[in-house]
């Protein structure tokens, strides 16, 4: 596979595929040999073709950014087959939400000890679970889902 | 194409693949006929025949779920083509740690009146006059540092989903991480590393030649994390997080896209969008910072 006419080994992408890695390969900056794993994953997710696509959408400068990305959620989703990378923003959202919530609860408990010099208030008690009738009790922030998801949802009860 | 029965047209995926839609089709529930644009999305990202071999790995019972996550991975791929999901998580771990940062100087300004509220009253046992104005008090405390009070940091261990601890990726990652000195993530957290090292793009890869793993490490209980003002070197390679927030992705806003998949709840996201806005520019580069990648095996 290697030629004599340049010097670098293929990159990891070529070397899984098994093809000539030319000079202007897209994926050779971002995939090098001594990371197969990183190409390999993205492959089994996503695809080289998705990526390859991917890849030539974006500016050359921001390239390795949406290749870690990818990497990323590649590895996410191959370690929770069901959620991927979902997963961990579902989480982060709700600590958003109960961190606000305890913030705004201590912001009028200090309040009120301020102004008024009462003993402060207990904090409040953490947010209850998610109700039988939720879906999955997985929070989706910038919620795209579709109407007929909603229905879905509501009746098959699914499990996080 | 339709079948021959005309009662139900073909699903999205068939219409796309322009094939007959068998009633065994996998994906037809999860891709209706008049949602070209999710399906467009989904098949951009990911393939139809990857979708298909994940559904088959999965139980049925799980592909709802899994289509979900798949279907809203593909749309913030989307939205935001460069850094998609990782771009969310960013953002949300950003807007936590100011959230932290903000209840820790509260929980500390309320100690510091706690301990104020009972010197009072012993002061005044011994005939000394206490202040005269309150608000005083809590000026001055205001200048407290914000460390004082972290009783918060381990008190709220919320079910993280830990399926992406790896002793293995944390301890190889260790090296790389400043933040990960105090671990607390053993158990309850994901993994997504709080310095970014790896992705600056021109600057350097060291991260990456002392760390060939590739993987995101987290602490959530971020109390542990570092202020962002450390990452002062952020190079301009993050200016895309700052049109990320006042436009929402590389090209087009997200805040005024018309997209079909936005949902009712876009009020929700804008609030939480809008609220990120605020954040000063400089800040969001710090931020982006502090997220790395190092590389696994």
């Amino acid at each position: 596979m290697s030629s004599s006419s340049y010097s670098s080994s293929p990159c990891a992408a070529c070397k899984f595929l098994r093809r000539k890695c030319m000079p202007d390969c897209i994926f050779a900056p971002y995939f090098p040999p001594e990371e197969p794993q990183k190409f390999a994953n993205v492959h089994k997710i996503f695809g080289a073709s998705n990526v390859s696509k991917l890849l030539n959408e974006v500016p050359t400068f921001q390239r390795e950014d949406a290749v870690n990305s990818l990497a990323y959620e590649a590895e996410a989703r191959l370690k929770d087959p069901v959620y991927g990378c979902v997963g961990a923003i579902s989480v982060l959202q709700r600590q958003v939400i109960t961190l606000q919530r305890e913030l705004d609860a201590t912001n009028a408990n200090l309040f009120r000890y301020a102004y008024n010099e009462m003993p402060p208030l207990r904090p409040p008690p953490p947010p209850p679970p998610p109700a039988a009738g939720q879906s999955s009790g997985f929070y989706y922030p910038y919620q795209w889902n579709d109407p007929s998801d909603e229905d879905n949802e509501r009746s098959s009860g699914g499990n996080m | 194409m339709t079948l021959k029965s005309g009662t139900t047209s073909a699903c999205a995926a068939c219409k796309y693949q322009r094939r007959k839609c068998i009633p065994e089709c996998l994906l037809a529930p999860y891709f209706p006929a008049d949602q070209t644009k999710v399906f467009q999305n989904a098949h951009k990202l990911f393939g139809v025949s990857n979708i298909v071999k994940i559904l088959k790995s999965l139980d049925p019972s799980q592909h709802a779920e899994a289509m979900r996550s798949i279907k809203y991975q593909a749309n913030v791929r989307d939205k935001f083509p460069v850094y998609g999901c990782l771009g969310v998580i960013r953002q949300l771990y950003y807007q936590i740690q100011l959230l932290e940062e903000e209840f820790h100087s509260v929980l500390s300004q309320l100690e510091m009146y706690r301990q104020y509220h009972h010197e009072v009253p012993s002061q005044l046992e011994l005939g000394m006059a206490p202040p005269t104005n309150g608000l005083n008090f809590l000026t001055a405390v205001s200048d407290m540092p914000v460390s004082m009070q972290h009783s918060y940091s381990n008190s709220n261990n919320i079910g993280y989903c830990s399926s992406y601890v790896d002793s293995k990726d944390h301890n190889n990652n260790n090296n790389n991480s400043n933040s990960n000195s105090n671990n607390n993530n053993n158990n309850n957290s994901l993994w997504i590393q709080h310095p970014f090292l790896a992705t600056n793009n021109s600057s350097s890869s060291n991260s990456n030649e002392n760390n060939p793993l590739m993987a995101i490490q987290s602490q959530l209980l971020v109390s542990n994390m570092q202020p962002l003002v450390k990452q002062h070197e952020v190079v301009q390679d993050y200016d895309e997080l700052h049109p990320f927030f006042d436009t929402i992705d590389d090209r087009q806003s997200f805040i005024h896209s018309k997209e079909p998949y936005d949902s009712s709840c876009e009020d929700s996201a804008k609030e939480t969008t809008q609220a990120i806005e605020l954040v000063p520019n400089n800040e969001l580069k710090n931020a982006a910072a502090c997220f790395s990648l190092t590389s696994v095996h």
